[in-house]
This record gives structure tokens, C-alpha cells and sequence, in this order.
């Protein structure tokens, strides 16, 4: 076939999948697919999500358990979103001394978790960190020296290194008869410092909207001593697009790494296996006679394995990688469109035209690539799109046990640790749908473009 | 004739089987073998412990002879292909020998028992499914078939495809979240309430705990299952005789049930037992989300607990099933189809 010949097959093809709204829906959403794995480092936020998905350290200044930020949008009391603060202000206080500040404009009802600072710092530096309230209080609230850092990371926790100083704080404004209240009661640092400082508080804190001024003041008497990427990570009680784990990783990068590797197992799966099957189903029938029986007995055998069990006992026993699950899938699914290409091979093998190119000298290899495989492939298209969801579903189900290549991450595998967490029991919605949605989005997609495919190159399924 | 067709099948598929069972053998010698080399240890540790009055080389001497004397027994000194072949022959009389750690309810280690116990309730949970699902997916495709490319028609094929790549036991996630923890209409899993009930609450409470995953496998399976059969019935439809039988003015439930199911019968059970067996082989998932003790829910706990011999003989058995199903499948299409029955070809 020549390329003429292909593109203009190509073009009525496309004329006639224009007609299919189902068909141009999966299109649609295989090229967002696409595109979202290509824009993968623009879209993440957290870029090395897809590396780093085990690594806890990470993660760790993350929330955890949060659900998404836009929940906010439908309780009435908002709670704080997760947040880094980088930009920061700096003025100089005297000699060898300087003051970061950061400002950050809270209006929500419940307070984040915690609130981190963070940074790189070197040699020993005095800090303190106070936070400036719209009520015009201002809480020291702590007080630290980092001593002889060489460019490590520093992470100070508010609520770990600023407790004490925050229920000074409190103790200031509660009555005398709450005092014994303080200690024992479930409000943290956050929700002191975000709170109006009045009495009664240990009965319930009322919220303080405004915009509130963190300054961070460093002292640099030890010549060494300097600090770099200083930033204030809110530890919010709802995080990002799909919220975060009980491992605090964030679900919306971990779906999106995951979406290369859905796309890659589906679409390698089936296209290898499906030109393997239509290559044999066209030998079969072109042979004919003993080659078809022994190559029909090989078929029978491959058609007779049950895929799930045999895939997870191997996975359980092997410990497979990616790459050896999808070679797997490949062994079972090329039986898939043997049948059909079979029975259509044999048909055309009767036509007039191979006769011809027989009786001018063709050979086996050059009647079947040349004139059989070309009649035939198309048809495979849309076997290949019906494939590709079950290649997905399968390494979601080996991943969900818990037996998937633990050096990616995928959909299968985030749904594993939310079992493993029970999360279904406990009502962890926004890390039990994304990943399922998405294997059902993705088998959609590839359903319509299968059946689009397949009512095109079959007219016979058309409505009468 | 339909006997020696039917002999035929079965014998092929028994043969089939058989290979199947050396091909797993073959492919999992090594970590059935370590796993019995553990246990013929652990055997050999516990019988020298109960030697009590005797010198420590005695004990060592025994041991090592015990070892041999086991090892010849699980003829762990013959070559590969001979231990290759003993273990497909015990895989296939049913011989899995004990597990290492999973037990049945009465403590018994016979991984066959445990294999035993377990059956009936897959099968109870599937074969209630499968003949809802029958009935409901044949009475739907008709629907379809009658009025291709109305509304009941187009949407039901939408529904079809939006559900094409929806993993069932995703779905069950979905329904014990918003049917259990949501609203607490059912139980979460398993097949009895604790404490059980009695009489005729028992079975009352043993419905409770199937209608989740009888929901979920239903919803998934009976909409794909509807538009196999709406295919085959409208390629039936387009026939002469059906154009005659109605303008003989045949009432249409009548041409529908009578004329054109016979024809459309042999393909459309091939076809709906064919989905169902791929139903049953992702049920392993399933009933481990669902914790139906069943065949699948035992490969869940032999992967945890790291337990070969049961796993091994899970597979086997699985593997037996599904061949029984194709065999089945056959031998209904060969009965329904007479040209099969007479040796024609299809």
C-alpha cells in the first residue's frame, strides 16, 4: 500500500469518525490524556512526586488526611489551605541582625494543623520568630538558635518549639477560672494564634480573619552564618486539588505520575498484542492445512488460560517489574483478535488477486504483508482500542494487591494504600475516587473510540 | 453425533487441563519446592524435639536421616523434570498437600479442605449473580433489539461503554462507602453477621451480606451483556423469515421469543457464559474488597500471609473451573447448534 493510498484511507476514515460524537468524545480525552502526560512537569505540584512517591521524607511537611481545598466551597465553616509562603520582606535591625516577613492573609474558621518554618541555613544563627496579629497583638513565638548548620535543611514546627509562648499568650486574656482549662484542652498553637484573644476561649476560639505578619528574625554574628530559601509552610487542614494521604502525599500528583504509566501499559499492551494476533491469524489462514491445526492447538491453549489468577501468582511468586507485567499481558492478550482475523484471512486468501500474485512468483512473506496484513490491520484498530482498558484494569487489579512494580506509581497502587489504610471505611473519598475514576475514565475513552472504530470498519452494526 | 462431539470436548479439555497443570508446575517448581524444603525442615525440628534422651550427634544423625528419608518421599532427589511432572500429577489428583500457615475452621491444614470450604460460597455468590444477570441482560438486548437506535437503545449502549474499563471491584469501594460507611444500609463484608443468627434468620442474613456485591457485579455485567444479545438478535431480525412470520401477522412477542431466540440462541449463550467466565476470573479481586470467603478472597489471604501451597492450589482449582466453563460452553453450543452435532461446519 502506498502512502497516497494510506492517507486517503485515512482521510474517508476520519470522514466518517467525524460522524461519531462518541467517538470524537474519546478522542477529546485520549488528547487531554496525552497532553497531561507530556505537560507532567508543568502540571505537578510537587515535581518529583513521580520518583519520590515512597520516599517519606518528602512529604512530610505535608497535611495529613486532608481532603481537597475546594471542599471549602461547601462546608460553612472554611478550613485553613495548605500554603508555602516564600516571598518574604527583609529589613535590617541593627548590626548583624535582619528580619524576614512574611504575610499571610487568613480567612477561614478552623485553623491550620500546624504552621513549619523551613530553610537552608549555615553556621549558627539565633531566631525568632513573632507573629503579628491584625488585632495588633504580637506573640513571640519562638525562640531557637541553630547551631553549626553546613547548609542542611532546618524545619521548626510551631506547635513542637512554640507552645509554651502561645499559652503565655492565652494566659493573658482567660480568666483566672479557665486557667486550668488550658492544659488539658484539644486547641493547639494554630488555633491560639488564629484566634480572638478573649476570654473564654478554652469554651471555643472564635476566629480572627485579617492579614497576619510573621517576621523572622535572624541574627549573623557567626561569620558563616547565612540562610537561604527561608520560607512558612501552613500545614492546612485541606490540601491541593484531591487532597492528601494518610501518608501526606498529595493525590493529585500522584494520579497525574500515574497517568503516563495507565496510557504506556494500555496502549503497548495492545498494540503489540494485537499485531502479533493479527499476524498469526493471517498465517493460520494463509497456510492452512497442518501449520493452521498446530497453530490453532497453540491458540486453544492460550485462549484456556484464566489471565487474573495465573497474572497474580506469577506477580506474588516473581515480583515483576513493569516491563515483565506488561510482556505478561502481552502473552494473553494476543489470542484476542486470532478468531475474527482468522476467518476474514480465509476469505481473502480465496481472492483472485492473491491467485494472480502467486502465479507471478510472490512469495509467502510478500503475500502476506503486502497484500494480506494491509486488508487486515485496519480492522485491528479497533480491537486494539477494546484492549486497551483490560491491560489497564489488569495491572490496576495485580497493583491493588499490593504485588505491582514499586518503583512507579499507579493507579492500582494508590487504591492498594488506600485499602491497606481503610480508607473505604473511613470515608476517605477524595483518595479512593480519583484513581478508580480515572481507570473508568480511560476504559471509557478507549470504549468509544473502540466502538466508533468498530461501527466505521463494521457496517453491519449499524442500526438497520 | 452430539456423543462423540461431547467426548471429544471433554477429553480435550481434560488434556488441556493437564497441560495447563505441568505448566504451572514447571513455572513455579522453584517456590513450591523452597516452601516444602521450609516445611520438611519444621517437621524434621519438631519430631527431634520430642527425642529427648538422647546424645546431641544421635539427634544430628537423626535428623539428617529424617531429612533424607523426607526428601526421597517428596522425591526431592529425583531430577527437575521428574519433580516437574510428580507435582502436575499431584496438582492433578488433587493432591496440594498441607498449608504453612491458613487454616479452615476447624483448624484443619489440608490445603484441599481449605480449597473446599471456600468453593461453595464463591459459587453460591456467582451462580445467584449470573442467573439474575442472564435474565436481566437478555431482556434488555431485546428491548434494545426491538427499537435499535431509540432512546432505551442509545442510552443503555452509552451506559455500555461508559462502564467498558469500570473495574468491579472499584465499584464495590464506591458502594460500601456510600451504602456503609454513608448511609448504613449494609454490611461491610464477609458472609455472617457476628453472632450468626439461627433458622431462618441465618439465611435472611446471609442475603444482607450478598446484596452489595450481587449490586456491584450486576451493575457492571448486565448493560456489556445487553448489547452482545441486542447485536446478535438484530443480526437475526434482518432475516427473511422474520420479515414473513410478521407479516403473517405473528403477534411480536411471539417472532421475538419464539423465532428469532432459537436461532439467535446458540451464539448468544456462547457470548454470555463467555462474559461471565471473564466475570468469574476478575472476581478474585472482588471478594477480597467485599470479604466473601470465597475462592478469591483466598487468594488475598495466601498472598498476605505469604502462603504458596494454598495459593498454588487456588490457581489450580480457579484454572479447573474456567476449563469446566469452556467445556460447558461447548458442549450447550453444540447442543443448541445442530449443525455442530452432525460434524458441519459452523
Amino acid at each position: 500500500m502506498k502512502l497516497e493510498d494510506a492517507a486517503y484511507r485515512l482521510k474517508e476514515f476520519w470522514g466518517e469518525f467525524r460522524k461519531e460524537r462518541n467517538g470524537l468524545v474519546g478522542l477529546g480525552i485520549l488528547i487531554a490524556a496525552v497532553l497531561a502526560v507530556l505537560l507532567e512537569p508543568l502540571i505537578l505540584p510537587f515535581p518529583e512526586a513521580s520518583s519520590r512517591w515512597r520516599d517519606i521524607t518528602y512529604w512530610q511537611d505535608n497535611s495529613k488526611s486532608a481532603p481537597p481545598a475546594w471542599t471549602n466551597l461547601f462546608t460553612a465553616r472554611k478550613s485553613a489551605v495548605a500554603l508555602t509562603l516564600w516571598d518574604s520582606r527583609t529589613e535590617d535591625r541593627g548590626p548583624g541582625e535582619k528580619a524576614y516577613i512574611f504575610s499571610y492573609d487568613y480567612e477561614f474558621s478552623r485553623a491550620p494543623y500546624d504552621l513549619l518554618l523551613r530553610g537552608e541555613g549555615s553556621g549558627t544563627i539565633p531566631l525568632t520568630v513573632t507573629v503579628r496579629r491584625p488585632d495588633s497583638n504580637a506573640v513571640e513565638i519562638i525562640r531557637y538558635v541553630l547551631q553549626d548548620l553546613a547548609g542542611q535543611t532546618f524545619r521548626l514546627s510551631f506547635t513542637n518549639e512554640g507552645k509554651a509562648n502561645a499559652l503565655e499568650f492565652l494566659r493573658k486574656t482567660e480568666r483566672p477560672e479557665n486557667a486550668a482549662q488550658i492544659a488539658t484542652m484539644s486547641y493547639g498553637v494554630p488555633e491560639i494564634l488564629f484566634s480572638r484573644a478573649e476570654p473564654d476561649f478554652v469554651k471555643g476560639p472564635k476566629p480572627l480573619a485579617g492579614r497576619y505578619e510573621i517576621e523572622v528574625t535572624a541574627g549573623f554574628t557567626d561569620p558563616r552564618a547565612s540562610i537561604e530559601h527561608m520560607e512558612i509552610v501552613v500545614v492546612g487542614r485541606v490540601s491541593g486539588i484531591l487532597g492528601t494521604d494518610s501518608m501526606k502525599r498529595d493525590i493529585f500528583s500522584g494520579v497525574v505520575a500515574g497517568m503516563k504509566w495507565a496510557l504506556m501499559i494500555g496502549l503497548l499492551t495492545s498494540i503489540v498484542s494485537v499485531l502479533v494476533g493479527v499476524f498469526y491469524g493471517i498465517t493460520a489462514a494463509y497456510f492452512g492445512g497442518r501449520v493452521d491445526s498446530v497453530m490453532m492447538l497453540i491458540f486453544d491453549y492460550f485462549i484456556s488460560l484464566p489471565v487474573l489468577p495465573i497474572l497474580i501468582v506469577f506477580s506474588a511468586v516473581y515480583k515483576p517489574s513493569i516491563w515483565t507485567i506488561i510482556a505478561a499481558l502481552i502473552l494473553f492478550f494476543w489470542v484476542g483478535p486470532v478468531k475474527t482475523v482468522r476467518s476474514m484471512a480465509l476469505q481473502i486468501k480465496e481472492e483472485t488477486y492473491i491467485e494472480a500474485a502467486k502465479a507471478l512468483g510472490a512469495g509467502h512473506g510478500r503475500i502476506i504483508f503486502r497484500h494480506m496484513a494491509p486488508l487486515l490491520i485496519p480492522y485491528s484498530f479497533a480491537s486494539m482500542a477494546l484492549a486497551v482498558p483490560g491491560a489497564i484494569v489488569y495491572e490496576s487489579s495485580v497493583s491493588l494487591l499490593g504485588l505491582g512494580d514499586a518503583t512507579i506509581v499507579s493507579w492500582g497502587q494508590i487504591l492498594h494504600d488506600a485499602l491497606g489504610s481503610g480508607a473505604v471505611l473511613s470515608g476517605l473519598w477524595w483518595w479512593v475516587v480519583p484513581p478508580g475514576l480515572l481507570i473508568a475514565v480511560m476504559g471509557m475513552t478507549f470504549a468509544f473510540l473502540g466502538f466508533a472504530m468498530d461501527k466505521i470498519l463494521h457496517p453491519k452494526l449499524k442500526t438497520r | 453425533m452430539y456423543k462423540w462431539y461431547a467426548i471429544k470436548r471433554i477429553l480435550k479439555g481434560v488434556a488441556m487441563y493437564a497441560l495447563l497443570m505441568f505448566t504451572f508446575s514447571a513455572l513455579f517448581n522453584t517456590v513450591s519446592e523452597t516452601t516444602l524444603k521450609g516445611q520438611i525442615e519444621e517437621q524434621v525440628r519438631q519430631e527431634s524435639q520430642r527425642l529427648r534422651n538422647l546424645k546431641s550427634e544421635q539427634i544430628r544423625a537423626f535428623q539428617i536421616d529424617r531429612r533424607d528419608q523426607l526428601y526421597k518421599l517428596y522425591k526431592l532427589d529425583r531430577p527437575w523434570t521428574e519433580r516437574v511432572v510428580s507435582r502436575a500429577v499431584n496438582a492433578l489428583t488433587f493432591k496440594f498437600g498441607r498449608s504453612t500457615i491458613i487454616k479452615t475452621q476447624k483448624g484443619e491444614r489440608e490445603v484441599i479442605k481449605i480449597i473446599m470450604e471456600a468453593m461453595p460460597r464463591s459459587i453460591l455468590l456467582f451462580t445467584t449473580t449470573i442467573v439474575f444477570e442472564i435474565f436481566l441482560g437478555i431482556w434488555l438486548g431485546l428491548k434494545k433489539a426491538q427499537k435499535p437506535g431509540g432512546s432505551l437503545d442509545k442510552s443503555t449502549s452509552f451506559i455500555t461503554m461508559v462502564v467498558y474499563g469500570l473495574p468491579s471491584w472499584w465499584l464495590g469501594m464506591m458502594l460500601i462507602m456510600i451504602f456503609v460507611y454513608g448511609i448504613k444500609l449494609f454490611p461491610s463484608g464477609g458472609l455472617h453477621s457476628v453472632p450468626t443468627p439461627g433458622g431462618i434468620l441465618k439465611v435472611l442474613d446471609l442475603i444482607w451480606h450478598m446484596i452489595l456485591p450481587m449490586l456491584t457485579l450486576l451493575l457492571i455485567g448486565f448493560w456489556s451483556l445487553g448489547f452482545v444479545v441486542r447485536n446478535i438478535v438484530l443480526g437475526v431480525l434482518q432475516e427473511d423469515y422474520i420479515m414473513s412470520a410478521r407479516a403473517r401477522g405473528i403477534p411480536e412477542n411471539k417472532v421475538l421469543f419464539g423465532h428469532t431466540m432459537r436461532t439467535a440462541a446458540p451464539p448468544l449463550i456462547t457470548m454470555a457464559l463467555l462474559t461471565l467466565l471473564a466475570s468469574i476470573s476478575g472476581s478474585i479481586i472482588f471478594e477480597g474488597i467485599f470479604s466473601w470467603p470465597g475462592l478469591g478472597n483466598l487468594y488475598w489471604i495466601a498472598i498476605q500471609q505469604n502462603d504458596i501451597p494454598v495459593l498454588l492450589a487456588d490457581l489450580a482449582i480457579t484454572t479447573g473451573i474456567y476449563q469446566a466453563g469452556l467445556i460447558f460452553l461447548d458442549l450447550t453450543y453444540g447442543f443448541l447448534d445442530p449443525r455442530i452435532k452432525i460434524g458441519g461446519k459452523a
